[in-house]
Protein backbone atom coordinates (compact mmCIF):
# COMPACT_ATOMS: atom_id res chain seq x y z
CA UNK A 1 0.00 0.00 0.00
CA UNK A 2 2.83 2.26 0.78
CA UNK A 3 5.02 1.18 -1.98
CA UNK A 4 2.06 1.83 -4.18
CA UNK A 5 1.19 5.66 -2.79
CA UNK A 6 5.30 6.17 -2.98
CA UNK A 7 5.48 5.65 -6.74
CA UNK A 8 1.82 7.63 -7.27
CA UNK A 9 3.89 10.17 -5.80
CA UNK A 10 7.08 9.74 -7.72
CA UNK A 11 4.92 9.44 -11.08
CA UNK A 12 3.11 12.50 -10.39
CA UNK A 13 6.31 14.32 -9.70
CA UNK A 14 8.29 13.44 -12.75
CA UNK A 15 5.23 14.61 -14.58
CA UNK A 16 4.93 18.15 -13.20
CA UNK A 17 8.82 18.32 -13.18
CA UNK A 18 8.06 17.67 -17.14
CA UNK A 19 5.26 19.72 -17.56
CA UNK A 20 7.19 22.86 -15.91
CA UNK A 21 10.33 22.17 -18.13
CA UNK A 22 7.98 22.02 -21.80
CA UNK A 23 6.40 24.94 -20.43
CA UNK A 24 9.59 27.23 -19.16
CA UNK A 25 10.81 29.67 -21.47
CA UNK A 26 13.93 27.94 -21.74
CA UNK A 27 12.94 25.07 -23.54
CA UNK A 28 12.24 26.98 -26.36
CA UNK A 29 14.18 26.36 -29.29
CA UNK A 30 15.35 30.34 -29.49
CA UNK A 31 16.42 30.14 -26.02
CA UNK A 32 18.21 26.75 -26.18
CA UNK A 33 20.60 28.00 -28.48
CA UNK A 34 20.91 31.60 -26.32
CA UNK A 35 23.71 32.86 -26.41
CA UNK A 36 24.93 35.06 -23.65
CA UNK A 37 27.16 38.57 -25.14
CA UNK A 38 27.20 42.07 -23.93
CA UNK A 39 27.21 45.22 -25.93
CA UNK A 40 28.18 48.58 -24.56
CA UNK A 41 27.02 51.40 -25.84
CA UNK A 42 29.20 54.79 -26.69
CA UNK A 43 26.32 57.34 -24.47
CA UNK A 44 23.26 57.40 -22.18
CA UNK A 45 19.97 55.65 -23.24
CA UNK A 46 18.61 58.38 -25.61
CA UNK A 47 17.34 58.30 -29.16
CA UNK A 48 20.57 58.79 -30.69
CA UNK A 49 20.67 54.62 -29.62
CA UNK A 50 17.15 53.94 -30.52
CA UNK A 51 17.84 50.94 -32.62
CA UNK A 52 19.50 49.00 -29.71
CA UNK A 53 16.91 49.71 -27.53
CA UNK A 54 14.35 48.65 -30.54
CA UNK A 55 16.54 45.32 -31.20
CA UNK A 56 16.06 44.42 -27.48
CA UNK A 57 12.35 45.44 -26.54
CA UNK A 58 11.38 43.83 -29.96
CA UNK A 59 13.26 40.47 -29.30
CA UNK A 60 15.56 40.43 -32.50
CA UNK A 61 18.43 39.11 -30.76
CA UNK A 62 16.45 36.65 -29.57
CA UNK A 63 15.32 35.54 -32.81
CA UNK A 64 18.67 35.27 -33.62
CA UNK A 65 20.10 32.84 -30.46
CA UNK A 66 21.29 35.72 -28.74
CA UNK A 67 20.40 36.82 -25.32
CA UNK A 68 22.05 40.50 -25.28
CA UNK A 69 22.75 42.53 -22.38
CA UNK A 70 23.05 46.09 -23.49
CA UNK A 71 25.13 48.47 -21.17
CA UNK A 72 24.75 52.41 -21.15
CA UNK A 73 27.87 54.07 -22.05
CA UNK A 74 28.85 56.89 -20.91
CA UNK A 75 31.99 59.37 -20.77
CA UNK A 76 34.28 57.36 -18.68
CA UNK A 77 33.42 54.05 -20.52
CA UNK A 78 35.82 52.95 -23.35
CA UNK A 79 33.86 49.35 -25.54
CA UNK A 80 36.93 48.95 -26.96
CA UNK A 81 39.00 48.26 -23.64
CA UNK A 82 36.02 46.43 -22.42
CA UNK A 83 35.72 44.20 -25.59
CA UNK A 84 40.14 43.39 -24.83
CA UNK A 85 39.25 42.84 -20.77
CA UNK A 86 36.53 40.42 -22.18
CA UNK A 87 33.08 42.66 -20.25
CA UNK A 88 31.58 42.91 -23.35
CA UNK A 89 31.99 41.02 -26.94
CA UNK A 90 30.62 43.88 -28.77
CA UNK A 91 30.57 47.78 -28.41
CA UNK A 92 29.98 51.20 -30.06
CA UNK A 93 32.96 53.53 -30.61
CA UNK A 94 33.81 56.55 -32.02
CA UNK A 95 35.75 56.25 -35.34
CA UNK A 96 38.70 58.39 -33.33
CA UNK A 97 38.61 56.08 -30.66
CA UNK A 98 38.92 52.73 -33.69
CA UNK A 99 41.65 54.33 -35.11
CA UNK A 100 43.55 55.55 -31.93
CA UNK A 101 43.26 51.68 -30.75
CA UNK A 102 44.14 50.41 -33.82
CA UNK A 103 47.54 52.20 -33.66
CA UNK A 104 48.39 51.07 -30.15
CA UNK A 105 47.68 47.93 -31.31
CA UNK A 106 44.28 46.61 -30.14
CA UNK A 107 42.40 44.02 -31.93
CA UNK A 108 39.47 45.84 -33.15
CA UNK A 109 37.37 45.43 -36.34
CA UNK A 110 34.17 47.65 -37.55
CA UNK A 111 31.24 45.40 -38.02
CA UNK A 112 28.60 48.51 -38.70
CA UNK A 113 28.62 52.10 -39.33
CA UNK A 114 25.01 53.14 -37.44
CA UNK A 115 25.26 56.96 -38.42
CA UNK A 116 25.90 57.74 -42.25
CA UNK A 117 26.25 61.34 -41.28
CA UNK A 118 27.60 62.81 -37.96
CA UNK A 119 25.73 63.87 -35.72
CA UNK A 120 28.00 66.13 -34.27
CA UNK A 121 27.28 69.81 -36.23
CA UNK A 122 27.52 73.12 -34.95
CA UNK A 123 24.51 75.50 -34.05
CA UNK A 124 24.49 79.56 -35.04
CA UNK A 125 22.50 82.18 -35.28
CA UNK A 126 22.13 83.71 -38.76
CA UNK A 127 21.70 87.04 -37.78
CA UNK A 128 24.71 87.26 -36.37
CA UNK A 129 26.70 85.01 -38.80
CA UNK A 130 26.33 84.52 -42.46
CA UNK A 131 28.56 81.51 -43.14
CA UNK A 132 28.48 81.45 -47.10
CA UNK A 133 31.62 80.06 -47.53
CA UNK A 134 34.61 78.35 -45.27
CA UNK A 135 36.46 82.06 -44.90
CA UNK A 136 33.42 83.54 -43.12
CA UNK A 137 34.75 81.72 -40.11
CA UNK A 138 37.22 84.58 -40.05
CA UNK A 139 37.66 86.62 -37.27
CA UNK A 140 35.05 84.67 -35.19
CA UNK A 141 34.64 83.23 -31.92
CA UNK A 142 34.23 79.48 -32.65
CA UNK A 143 33.11 77.03 -29.97
CA UNK A 144 35.16 73.76 -29.54
CA UNK A 145 35.42 71.24 -26.98
CA UNK A 146 39.26 70.66 -26.79
CA UNK A 147 40.38 67.03 -27.24
CA UNK A 148 37.16 66.26 -28.58
CA UNK A 149 36.09 65.15 -32.18
CA UNK A 150 34.89 68.39 -33.12
CA UNK A 151 37.87 69.86 -32.37
CA UNK A 152 39.49 67.63 -35.11
CA UNK A 153 36.74 68.53 -37.43
CA UNK A 154 37.25 72.28 -36.66
CA UNK A 155 40.73 72.13 -37.17
CA UNK A 156 40.52 70.48 -40.48
CA UNK A 157 37.66 72.88 -41.93
CA UNK A 158 40.32 75.64 -40.83
CA UNK A 159 43.38 74.00 -42.69
CA UNK A 160 40.64 73.64 -45.67
CA UNK A 161 39.59 77.41 -45.61
CA UNK A 162 43.70 78.30 -44.97
CA UNK A 163 42.87 79.84 -41.85
CA UNK A 164 45.75 80.18 -39.33
CA UNK A 165 44.54 79.54 -35.29
CA UNK A 166 45.30 83.44 -34.72
CA UNK A 167 43.04 83.95 -37.24
CA UNK A 168 39.68 82.69 -35.39
CA UNK A 169 39.19 82.88 -31.58
CA UNK A 170 38.53 79.38 -30.54
CA UNK A 171 36.37 79.07 -27.60
CA UNK A 172 36.27 76.14 -25.05
CA UNK A 173 33.09 74.16 -24.46
CA UNK A 174 31.62 72.48 -21.80
CA UNK A 175 28.20 71.76 -19.84
CA UNK A 176 26.87 75.40 -19.72
CA UNK A 177 25.32 76.88 -22.24
CA UNK A 178 25.35 80.20 -21.04
CA UNK A 179 27.53 81.69 -23.31
CA UNK A 180 25.65 80.39 -26.37
CA UNK A 181 22.78 82.08 -25.00
CA UNK A 182 24.14 85.19 -24.24
CA UNK A 183 25.49 85.35 -27.79
CA UNK A 184 29.25 85.77 -26.38
CA UNK A 185 29.50 82.80 -28.87
CA UNK A 186 27.65 82.34 -31.92
CA UNK A 187 28.81 78.81 -33.53
CA UNK A 188 28.76 76.23 -30.62
CA UNK A 189 29.25 72.47 -31.19
CA UNK A 190 26.04 70.33 -30.59
CA UNK A 191 25.01 66.66 -31.33
CA UNK A 192 22.39 67.38 -34.03
CA UNK A 193 19.98 65.00 -32.84
CA UNK A 194 20.19 65.24 -28.68
CA UNK A 195 21.57 68.81 -27.60
CA UNK A 196 20.34 70.47 -30.34
CA UNK A 197 16.76 70.04 -29.74
CA UNK A 198 17.17 71.37 -26.42
CA UNK A 199 19.04 74.47 -27.61
CA UNK A 200 16.41 74.83 -30.66
CA UNK A 201 13.78 74.75 -28.31
CA UNK A 202 15.10 77.48 -26.48
CA UNK A 203 15.86 79.61 -28.66
CA UNK A 204 12.47 79.25 -30.36
CA UNK A 205 10.62 80.22 -27.10
CA UNK A 206 13.05 83.32 -27.31
CA UNK A 207 12.07 84.03 -30.80
CA UNK A 208 15.28 83.67 -32.27
CA UNK A 209 16.19 82.08 -35.71
CA UNK A 210 19.12 79.35 -35.57
CA UNK A 211 20.51 77.05 -38.07
CA UNK A 212 23.38 74.35 -38.63
CA UNK A 213 26.61 74.00 -40.31
CA UNK A 214 27.45 70.31 -41.01
CA UNK A 215 31.10 69.92 -42.40
CA UNK A 216 30.26 67.58 -44.84
CA UNK A 217 29.06 70.37 -46.48
CA UNK A 218 32.33 71.59 -46.85
CA UNK A 219 33.73 68.29 -47.58
CA UNK A 220 34.79 67.25 -43.71
CA UNK A 221 33.95 63.88 -43.31
CA UNK A 222 34.67 62.20 -39.81
CA UNK A 223 32.84 59.19 -39.09
CA UNK A 224 30.66 58.81 -36.16
CA UNK A 225 29.74 56.17 -34.16
CA UNK A 226 30.27 52.03 -35.21
CA UNK A 227 29.63 48.92 -33.85
CA UNK A 228 32.94 47.25 -32.89
CA UNK A 229 34.09 43.72 -31.88
CA UNK A 230 37.04 42.06 -31.68
CA UNK A 231 38.93 40.23 -34.62
CA UNK A 232 39.75 37.53 -32.15
CA UNK A 233 36.05 37.42 -31.98
CA UNK A 234 35.22 37.57 -35.51
CA UNK A 235 37.57 34.78 -36.32
CA UNK A 236 36.61 32.52 -33.49
CA UNK A 237 32.67 32.61 -33.70
CA UNK A 238 32.10 34.44 -37.16
CA UNK A 239 28.56 32.77 -36.88
CA UNK A 240 27.88 34.53 -33.80
CA UNK A 241 29.03 38.24 -35.00
CA UNK A 242 26.99 37.75 -37.83
CA UNK A 243 23.51 37.12 -36.03
CA UNK A 244 24.28 40.24 -33.75
CA UNK A 245 24.85 42.41 -36.76
CA UNK A 246 22.08 40.78 -38.25
CA UNK A 247 19.74 41.17 -35.28
CA UNK A 248 21.13 44.48 -34.51
CA UNK A 249 20.93 45.97 -38.17
CA UNK A 250 17.02 44.73 -38.35
CA UNK A 251 16.49 46.43 -34.91
CA UNK A 252 17.90 50.07 -36.27
CA UNK A 253 16.10 49.31 -39.99
CA UNK A 254 12.80 49.16 -38.12
CA UNK A 255 13.51 51.60 -35.57
CA UNK A 256 13.97 54.01 -38.30
CA UNK A 257 11.17 53.13 -40.29
CA UNK A 258 8.94 56.29 -40.18
CA UNK A 259 5.66 53.29 -39.94
CA UNK A 260 7.17 52.27 -36.92
CA UNK A 261 7.52 56.10 -35.34
CA UNK A 262 5.04 54.96 -31.88
CA UNK A 263 7.10 52.00 -31.68
CA UNK A 264 10.22 53.40 -31.66
CA UNK A 265 8.92 56.02 -29.24
CA UNK A 266 7.18 53.79 -26.58
CA UNK A 267 11.15 51.34 -26.65
CA UNK A 268 12.74 54.59 -25.83
CA UNK A 269 10.43 56.02 -23.54
CA UNK A 270 11.01 53.02 -21.43
CA UNK A 271 14.45 53.59 -21.05
CA UNK A 272 14.91 57.85 -21.20
CA UNK A 273 12.60 59.09 -18.50
CA UNK A 274 13.51 62.61 -18.48
CA UNK A 275 13.03 63.40 -22.39
CA UNK A 276 9.03 64.92 -23.05
CA UNK A 277 6.73 63.29 -25.68
CA UNK A 278 7.73 66.18 -27.93
CA UNK A 279 11.28 65.93 -27.62
CA UNK A 280 11.39 62.22 -28.33
CA UNK A 281 9.44 62.86 -31.64
CA UNK A 282 11.81 65.37 -33.10
CA UNK A 283 14.65 63.70 -31.81
CA UNK A 284 13.37 60.62 -33.69
CA UNK A 285 13.10 62.80 -36.84
CA UNK A 286 16.59 63.86 -36.72
CA UNK A 287 18.50 60.77 -35.82
CA UNK A 288 16.48 59.11 -39.34
CA UNK A 289 17.73 61.83 -41.14
CA UNK A 290 21.39 61.15 -40.02
CA UNK A 291 20.85 57.43 -40.16
CA UNK A 292 19.39 56.65 -43.02
CA UNK A 293 19.86 59.70 -45.05
CA UNK A 294 19.52 57.52 -48.40
CA UNK A 295 16.76 54.94 -49.14
CA UNK A 296 19.89 53.17 -51.65
CA UNK A 297 22.06 53.11 -48.44
CA UNK A 298 21.64 50.09 -45.92
CA UNK A 299 21.19 51.08 -42.52
CA UNK A 300 24.62 50.08 -41.15
CA UNK A 301 26.85 50.55 -44.38
CA UNK A 302 29.98 51.31 -43.85
CA UNK A 303 31.47 54.40 -45.08
CA UNK A 304 34.81 53.51 -46.47
CA UNK A 305 36.16 56.98 -47.82
CA UNK A 306 34.88 58.68 -44.88
CA UNK A 307 36.77 56.47 -42.71
CA UNK A 308 40.15 57.06 -45.00
CA UNK A 309 39.04 60.76 -44.70
CA UNK A 310 39.09 59.92 -40.57
CA UNK A 311 42.32 58.86 -40.47
CA UNK A 312 43.91 60.74 -42.62
CA UNK A 313 42.76 63.98 -40.08
CA UNK A 314 43.90 62.08 -37.36
CA UNK A 315 47.56 61.82 -39.30
CA UNK A 316 47.65 65.11 -40.25
CA UNK A 317 46.86 66.43 -36.50
CA UNK A 318 49.46 64.01 -35.37
CA UNK A 319 47.03 61.93 -33.21
CA UNK A 320 48.13 58.86 -34.16
CA UNK A 321 52.09 58.53 -35.05
CA UNK A 322 51.45 56.68 -38.53
CA UNK A 323 48.79 55.18 -40.97
CA UNK A 324 46.88 52.10 -39.54
CA UNK A 325 45.31 51.19 -42.91
CA UNK A 326 41.66 51.65 -41.21
CA UNK A 327 39.98 49.85 -44.54
CA UNK A 328 41.53 46.64 -43.59
CA UNK A 329 40.04 46.49 -40.13
CA UNK A 330 36.27 47.64 -41.57
CA UNK A 331 34.08 44.27 -42.40
CA UNK A 332 31.43 44.03 -44.76
CA UNK A 333 27.98 44.56 -43.31
CA UNK A 334 25.93 41.00 -43.87
CA UNK A 335 22.72 41.68 -45.66
CA UNK A 336 19.87 41.28 -43.42
CA UNK B 1 63.97 64.01 7.30
CA UNK B 2 59.86 64.36 7.18
CA UNK B 3 60.04 65.61 3.05
CA UNK B 4 62.67 63.03 2.37
CA UNK B 5 60.85 60.35 3.47
CA UNK B 6 57.46 61.42 2.08
CA UNK B 7 59.21 61.64 -1.35
CA UNK B 8 60.38 58.00 -1.15
CA UNK B 9 57.23 57.13 0.22
CA UNK B 10 55.31 58.02 -3.12
CA UNK B 11 57.90 56.67 -5.13
CA UNK B 12 57.21 53.53 -3.32
CA UNK B 13 53.48 53.63 -4.12
CA UNK B 14 53.58 54.68 -7.26
CA UNK B 15 56.25 52.58 -8.96
CA UNK B 16 53.85 49.78 -6.86
CA UNK B 17 51.13 50.95 -8.84
CA UNK B 18 52.60 51.41 -12.09
CA UNK B 19 53.85 47.88 -11.40
CA UNK B 20 50.91 46.30 -11.06
CA UNK B 21 49.55 47.54 -14.19
CA UNK B 22 52.30 46.09 -16.39
CA UNK B 23 51.95 42.77 -14.25
CA UNK B 24 47.54 42.88 -15.85
CA UNK B 25 48.81 44.23 -18.91
CA UNK B 26 51.39 41.21 -19.57
CA UNK B 27 49.70 38.81 -17.72
CA UNK B 28 46.47 39.37 -20.02
CA UNK B 29 48.19 40.30 -23.27
CA UNK B 30 46.38 43.96 -23.45
CA UNK B 31 47.30 45.79 -26.08
CA UNK B 32 49.25 49.59 -25.10
CA UNK B 33 45.70 51.09 -25.89
CA UNK B 34 44.15 49.07 -22.59
CA UNK B 35 47.37 49.55 -20.47
CA UNK B 36 50.50 51.73 -22.28
CA UNK B 37 53.76 50.08 -22.43
CA UNK B 38 56.76 51.02 -20.45
CA UNK B 39 58.72 52.68 -23.66
CA UNK B 40 54.91 54.34 -24.06
CA UNK B 41 54.60 55.57 -20.76
CA UNK B 42 58.56 57.20 -21.58
CA UNK B 43 57.88 58.82 -24.60
CA UNK B 44 54.93 60.50 -23.51
CA UNK B 45 56.51 61.83 -20.14
CA UNK B 46 59.60 62.87 -22.22
CA UNK B 47 57.16 64.78 -24.69
CA UNK B 48 54.55 65.97 -21.80
CA UNK B 49 56.59 66.27 -19.21
CA UNK B 50 57.47 70.15 -18.95
CA UNK B 51 53.99 71.08 -20.09
CA UNK B 52 52.16 69.46 -17.56
CA UNK B 53 54.52 70.43 -14.76
CA UNK B 54 53.50 73.63 -15.82
CA UNK B 55 50.15 72.82 -15.58
CA UNK B 56 50.17 71.38 -12.27
CA UNK B 57 51.83 73.88 -10.55
CA UNK B 58 49.06 76.36 -12.01
CA UNK B 59 46.78 73.66 -10.39
CA UNK B 60 48.78 73.77 -7.17
CA UNK B 61 49.31 77.48 -6.81
CA UNK B 62 45.46 77.90 -6.82
CA UNK B 63 44.59 74.56 -3.98
CA UNK B 64 47.39 76.68 -2.11
CA UNK B 65 45.89 79.56 -2.32
CA UNK B 66 42.29 78.04 -1.58
CA UNK B 67 43.78 75.79 1.65
CA UNK B 68 45.02 79.00 2.83
CA UNK B 69 41.83 80.91 2.78
CA UNK B 70 40.09 77.62 4.19
CA UNK B 71 42.66 77.85 7.13
CA UNK B 72 42.40 80.97 7.56
CA UNK B 73 38.36 80.89 7.59
CA UNK B 74 38.60 77.32 9.85
CA UNK B 75 40.58 79.02 12.20
CA UNK B 76 38.41 82.08 12.59
CA UNK B 77 35.12 79.82 12.77
CA UNK B 78 36.87 76.99 14.92
CA UNK B 79 37.73 79.23 17.38
CA UNK B 80 34.36 81.33 17.64
CA UNK B 81 32.79 78.14 17.70
CA UNK B 82 34.89 76.08 20.22
CA UNK B 83 32.33 76.71 23.13
CA UNK B 84 29.90 74.33 23.61
CA UNK B 85 27.02 76.98 23.14
CA UNK B 86 24.11 77.71 20.22
CA UNK B 87 26.71 78.80 17.50
CA UNK B 88 29.58 76.61 18.47
CA UNK B 89 26.92 73.55 17.47
CA UNK B 90 25.12 75.29 14.38
CA UNK B 91 28.96 75.49 12.47
CA UNK B 92 28.93 71.98 13.41
CA UNK B 93 25.80 70.81 12.10
CA UNK B 94 26.52 73.24 8.56
CA UNK B 95 29.77 72.18 8.36
CA UNK B 96 28.68 68.25 8.38
CA UNK B 97 25.72 68.94 6.07
CA UNK B 98 27.64 71.41 3.39
CA UNK B 99 30.00 68.48 3.41
CA UNK B 100 27.30 66.38 2.05
CA UNK B 101 26.74 67.88 -0.88
CA UNK B 102 28.79 66.02 -3.95
CA UNK B 103 31.46 68.86 -5.35
CA UNK B 104 29.96 67.70 -9.02
CA UNK B 105 26.41 68.90 -8.24
CA UNK B 106 27.46 71.97 -7.14
CA UNK B 107 30.41 73.11 -9.10
CA UNK B 108 28.75 73.58 -12.24
CA UNK B 109 26.11 76.02 -10.12
CA UNK B 110 29.89 77.93 -9.15
CA UNK B 111 30.93 77.67 -13.21
CA UNK B 112 27.72 78.90 -14.20
CA UNK B 113 27.65 82.14 -11.36
CA UNK B 114 31.43 82.96 -11.88
CA UNK B 115 32.60 81.96 -14.89
CA UNK B 116 35.33 79.20 -15.56
CA UNK B 117 38.11 81.92 -14.22
CA UNK B 118 40.48 81.32 -11.24
CA UNK B 119 37.86 82.38 -8.67
CA UNK B 120 35.65 79.22 -9.37
CA UNK B 121 38.36 76.93 -9.05
CA UNK B 122 39.82 78.79 -5.97
CA UNK B 123 36.55 78.53 -4.30
CA UNK B 124 35.94 74.73 -4.80
CA UNK B 125 39.17 74.07 -3.61
CA UNK B 126 38.30 76.27 -0.55
CA UNK B 127 35.61 74.34 -0.39
CA UNK B 128 36.67 70.80 -0.53
CA UNK B 129 39.33 71.56 2.34
CA UNK B 130 37.12 73.51 4.27
CA UNK B 131 34.79 71.65 6.22
CA UNK B 132 37.42 68.92 7.33
CA UNK B 133 39.85 71.53 8.11
CA UNK B 134 36.99 73.60 10.21
CA UNK B 135 35.62 69.61 12.38
CA UNK B 136 39.29 69.15 13.79
CA UNK B 137 39.79 72.39 14.06
CA UNK B 138 37.06 73.23 16.36
CA UNK B 139 37.83 69.45 17.81
CA UNK B 140 40.89 70.48 18.80
CA UNK B 141 39.47 74.07 19.96
CA UNK B 142 36.70 72.78 21.97
CA UNK B 143 39.06 70.00 23.85
CA UNK B 144 40.53 71.18 27.03
CA UNK B 145 44.25 71.01 28.58
CA UNK B 146 43.09 70.83 32.05
CA UNK B 147 46.75 70.65 33.35
CA UNK B 148 48.21 73.44 32.03
CA UNK B 149 44.44 75.66 31.63
CA UNK B 150 43.89 75.07 35.48
CA UNK B 151 46.68 76.74 36.64
CA UNK B 152 45.96 80.13 34.64
CA UNK B 153 42.03 79.75 35.53
CA UNK B 154 42.38 80.33 39.20
CA UNK B 155 45.52 82.32 38.80
CA UNK B 156 42.57 84.53 36.62
CA UNK B 157 45.04 85.10 34.09
CA UNK B 158 43.56 83.32 31.43
CA UNK B 159 42.60 84.92 28.16
CA UNK B 160 40.89 83.75 25.00
CA UNK B 161 44.36 84.45 23.26
CA UNK B 162 46.19 81.94 25.75
CA UNK B 163 43.47 79.68 25.44
CA UNK B 164 43.89 79.13 22.06
CA UNK B 165 47.84 79.10 21.73
CA UNK B 166 47.62 76.72 24.37
CA UNK B 167 45.25 73.95 22.38
CA UNK B 168 47.08 74.48 19.43
CA UNK B 169 50.39 74.25 20.83
CA UNK B 170 49.07 71.02 22.76
CA UNK B 171 47.68 69.17 19.64
CA UNK B 172 50.44 70.93 16.99
CA UNK B 173 51.05 67.33 15.88
CA UNK B 174 47.48 66.78 14.97
CA UNK B 175 47.02 70.09 13.39
CA UNK B 176 49.67 69.68 10.78
CA UNK B 177 48.05 66.18 10.00
CA UNK B 178 44.89 68.02 9.72
CA UNK B 179 46.81 70.62 7.49
CA UNK B 180 48.78 68.23 5.21
CA UNK B 181 46.11 66.38 4.79
CA UNK B 182 43.78 69.02 3.63
CA UNK B 183 46.37 69.92 1.27
CA UNK B 184 45.11 66.61 -0.50
CA UNK B 185 41.67 67.76 -0.51
CA UNK B 186 42.26 70.96 -2.01
CA UNK B 187 44.26 69.75 -5.19
CA UNK B 188 41.81 67.12 -5.45
CA UNK B 189 38.73 70.04 -5.48
CA UNK B 190 40.81 71.72 -7.52
CA UNK B 191 41.44 69.32 -10.31
CA UNK B 192 37.60 68.04 -10.24
CA UNK B 193 37.19 71.69 -10.60
CA UNK B 194 39.50 71.97 -13.46
CA UNK B 195 38.01 68.85 -15.02
CA UNK B 196 34.59 69.93 -14.74
CA UNK B 197 34.61 73.03 -16.43
CA UNK B 198 37.65 75.48 -15.95
CA UNK B 199 39.94 75.87 -18.89
CA UNK B 200 43.71 75.72 -17.51
CA UNK B 201 45.32 73.47 -15.06
CA UNK B 202 46.24 69.32 -14.65
CA UNK B 203 42.33 68.48 -14.28
CA UNK B 204 41.96 70.49 -17.83
CA UNK B 205 44.52 68.32 -19.36
CA UNK B 206 43.30 65.25 -18.12
CA UNK B 207 40.09 65.49 -19.45
CA UNK B 208 41.84 66.36 -23.13
CA UNK B 209 43.94 62.73 -22.69
CA UNK B 210 40.78 61.20 -21.72
CA UNK B 211 39.32 62.10 -24.76
CA UNK B 212 41.81 61.14 -26.47
CA UNK B 213 42.06 57.78 -24.81
CA UNK B 214 45.36 58.20 -24.17
CA UNK B 215 46.16 57.02 -20.35
CA UNK B 216 50.02 57.59 -20.87
CA UNK B 217 49.16 61.03 -20.42
CA UNK B 218 47.23 59.95 -16.91
CA UNK B 219 50.01 58.40 -15.87
CA UNK B 220 52.50 60.86 -16.23
CA UNK B 221 49.82 63.12 -14.95
CA UNK B 222 48.78 61.17 -11.75
CA UNK B 223 53.14 61.00 -11.24
CA UNK B 224 53.51 64.71 -11.30
CA UNK B 225 50.57 65.63 -9.14
CA UNK B 226 51.77 63.01 -6.77
CA UNK B 227 55.03 64.15 -6.10
CA UNK B 228 54.35 68.01 -6.36
CA UNK B 229 51.83 67.07 -3.45
CA UNK B 230 54.07 64.79 -1.47
CA UNK B 231 57.18 67.75 -1.29
CA UNK B 232 54.26 70.02 -0.64
CA UNK B 233 52.66 68.03 1.91
CA UNK B 234 56.42 67.82 3.42
CA UNK B 235 57.07 71.26 3.56
CA UNK B 236 54.24 71.47 5.59
CA UNK B 237 54.61 69.17 8.04
CA UNK B 238 58.58 70.70 8.38
CA UNK B 239 56.97 73.98 8.80
CA UNK B 240 54.85 72.46 11.61
CA UNK B 241 57.36 71.04 13.51
CA UNK B 242 59.83 74.31 13.06
CA UNK B 243 56.55 75.67 14.32
CA UNK B 244 55.99 73.69 17.16
CA UNK B 245 59.77 74.10 18.08
CA UNK B 246 59.97 77.70 17.79
CA UNK B 247 56.96 78.03 20.32
CA UNK B 248 58.86 75.14 22.69
CA UNK B 249 62.02 77.53 22.73
CA UNK B 250 60.33 80.67 23.87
Amino acid sequence: MRDKRLSKFACTALIAVFSILQLSPASSPEANAAEQVSYRLKWLFNMSVAGDIYADVHRYFQKQGLTVTIKEGGPERDAIRELELGRAQFGVASADQVIRALSKGADVVVIAQLFQINPLQWMYRPDYLEIQNLGDLKGKTLGVTFGGNDEHILRTLLAKAGLAENDVTLFSVRYDYTPFFQKKVNFWPVYRNSQAVFLGGKLREAGESYAFFNPVDYGVQFVANSVVTSRQLLEKKPDTVNRFTVALLRGWQAAMDPANSDKTIRAVQNYDKDSSLSTLVEQLEITRSLVHPLPAVPVGTIDVPAWKQTEQILLDQKQIPAAVGVEKHLISVPKY
Amino acid sequence: MLLHRRIYQFFIIYLLAVGFLFLVKYGMGLSDYVIPSPGDIWQTGSEEFVRYFSDVLNTMTVAIVGQIISIILALLVGITGRQATWFGSFIKVAAYNVQAYPIVAIAPIIFILLGDGVISRLIIAAMICYFPLLLSVIGIMSEPVADIEHFYRVTGRMRWQLEVKIRAFENMSKLTTVVAGSATLAMAGTIVAEFIAANAGIGYSIRIALFQSDLAKIIIALFIIGITLSVYQGLLEVSGYMIKKGWASK
